[in-house]
């Protein structure tokens, strides 16, 4: 990954959606009476989506395109021989992106801070409770993408169910704005999804407003779905291998 | 006359072996509706907050005008302009691009005119949807949909040239696939109105990339909003623009020493 430092930058790059979010929101909110929506001055908004800017590239997951390839290409069975599922050998290779991804990642989170006047919260114990959250999110998420990506077996349009569960992700998950600002029906829906859990959560707790209670209740709820997940995606790999006939083989 | 001959050929070439995977048509489907998905929830949320009639100064009908734009927009990108510029890297990389110097027509033309993705001319149509849904529920005349139509020309030349220049670095970099990532991450900010953004972005996204060109501008002059300045300012735009990535093709094939030498 380090061999590819200068596609790893314009990767973090090419994730702009909650900084626009972020740009249109300030825009908004100086120009509304009182200078606020919703409670969120300028400031405010700038903290909030900078923590989520920064929470969204720990959970990047590309594994359903990676799966679907493999698939395709057939280059899957060579993995099969080994006495290892090749779900880990994804894992730790997203695992290793995201070490490489930080430095850069944390010096232009404070270059946009700075130009934007967020403020992150200084209490170390938010930073490590954020990071552990958003470890689990990123498993979670690594999860279910997997899980998408192993529909290659059966359909050519895997990577597209992908694209879609990424858009409830990025809505519910708060990439268009704080879960509050939503219907109350939409919110009350949300809470029984993983997504608030693994994006918001923890960019609240960067942005000063969330408490460590609702971290450990969040940090429940995403536990909960790992172990569904784990189980489904074994259930999807058994069904897809008996299915699978390697091109050429 | 003979260009147009040579684009309806290589049109059924293409068209003809995208028909042999019909079963993309889905997937392509399902992208196209995520994308318009992400476009309308970010207006929706916007809007939907108690006491916003208006973001920028438009009002819900007028910025569904620009969304309208925006998909139009990515269906050009993915139909017309991205399955051409993206196999400029690779006739770079493997020296292909041998061939297509050697052919008797205008190196430029062919790779920006050789390939189609009719599979996402479902952008297209979601695209076209919206505007004309938006322009129906506002006051629009017929001489600003001609100006927009005009203006919104001279926004398609203004991302072909952005995507040429942006491929043609290939002839020094080899490897330039991810160009195509850092213009998307710009070109996301067209989703909404420009004086949707505060404004130093807003002189940003006019000046040094001319985002604003691309949606916001076609959209006021349906709407009949747009300054004097602006119009005339757009197609002097797309003019320098195509000038300019010309004499960088030249330049760039200049220097081109095929792949083996």
């Amino acid at each position: 990954m380090v061999e590819y430092r200068a596609e790893v930058v314009i990767w973090i790059l090419s994730g702009t959606l909650s900084l626009v979010m972020m740009l249109v929101w300030m825009a908004q909110a100086d120009a509304a009476p009182g200078g606020q929506v919703r409670g969120y001055s300028a400031p405010e908004f700038a903290s909030y989506f900078l923590s989520i800017w920064l929470v969204s590239q720990v959970l990047v997951v590309w594994v359903a395109w990676e799966l679907d390839f493999e698939v395709r290409q057939g280059t899957l069975s060579p993995k099969l021989l080994r006495p290892m599922d090749p779900l880990w050998g994804h894992y730790a290779a997203h695992l290793a992106e995201r070490v490489v991804r930080l430095p850069p990642l944390l010096l232009l989170v404070a270059l946009f801070a700075w130009l934007s006047g967020a403020s992150l919260t200084a209490d170390p114990l938010a930073y490590l409770v954020a990071l552990g959250l958003a470890f689990l999110g990123f498993s979670l998420r690594f999860l279910y993408e997997y899980t998408i990506g192993l529909l290659a077996f059966w359909t050519e349009s895997s990577t597209s169910f992908q694209e879609l569960i990424w858009l409830v992700y990025a809505a519910l998950g708060g990439i268009f704005a704080p879960l509050a600002f939503y219907p109350p029906w939409v919110q009350q829906v949300a809470l029984w999804t993983p997504f608030p859990y693994m994006l918001g959560l923890p960019a609240q707790l960067l942005a000063g407003k969330a408490t460590l209670t609702d971290a450990g209740r969040g940090a429940l709820v995403l536990l909960v779905w790992l172990v569904i997940f784990w189980v489904v995606r074994l259930a999807v790999w058994r069904a897809g291998l008996r299915k699978y006939g390697a091109v050429g083989a | 006359m003979k260009l147009l001959r040579l684009i309806r050929i290589f049109v059924g070439a293409t068209l003809a072996a995208q028909l042999e995977y019909r079963a993309n048509f889905l997937g392509a489907v399902l992208a196209s509706l995520g994308e318009a998905g992400v476009a309308l929830l970010g207006l929706a949320v916007l809007f939907g907050q108690p006491g916003t009639t208006s973001v920028g100064g438009w009002s819900f009908q007028q910025a569904l005008l620009v969304t309208g734009f925006f998909m139009l927009t990515e269906g050009v990108i993915s139909v017309f302009i991205q399955p051409n510029m993206s196999k400029i890297a690779e006739a770079v990389r493997t020296g292909s691009m041998d061939f297509v110097l050697l052919k008797p027509i205008d190196a430029q033309f062919n790779v920006s005119t050789r390939h189609l993705n009719a599979l996402r001319a479902t952008d297209l149509c979601i695209g076209a949807a919206l505007i004309v849904y938006a322009a129906s529920q506002l006051e629009v005349t017929w001489p600003g949909i001609l100006l927009s139509a005009l203006l919104y020309l001279c926004a398609v030349v203004i991302v072909y040239c952005i995507w040429l220049a942006l491929s043609t670095t290939a002839f020094w970099f080899v490897k330039t696939q991810n160009a195509a990532e850092l213009f998307n991450g710009v070109f996301g900010a067209a989703r909404f109105p420009v004086t949707a953004f505060p404004l130093p972005i807003r002189a940003l996204l006019t000046f040094v990339v001319p985002v604003a060109f691309i949606t916001t501008v076609p959209a006021q002059a349906m709407t009949g909003t747009l300054p004097t300045a602006l119009a005339v300012a757009a197609p002097v735009v797309a003019g320098v623009l195509l000038l300019l990535t010309r004499l960088f093709w030249l330049r760039a094939l200049a220097s081109y020493t095929s792949a083996s030498s």
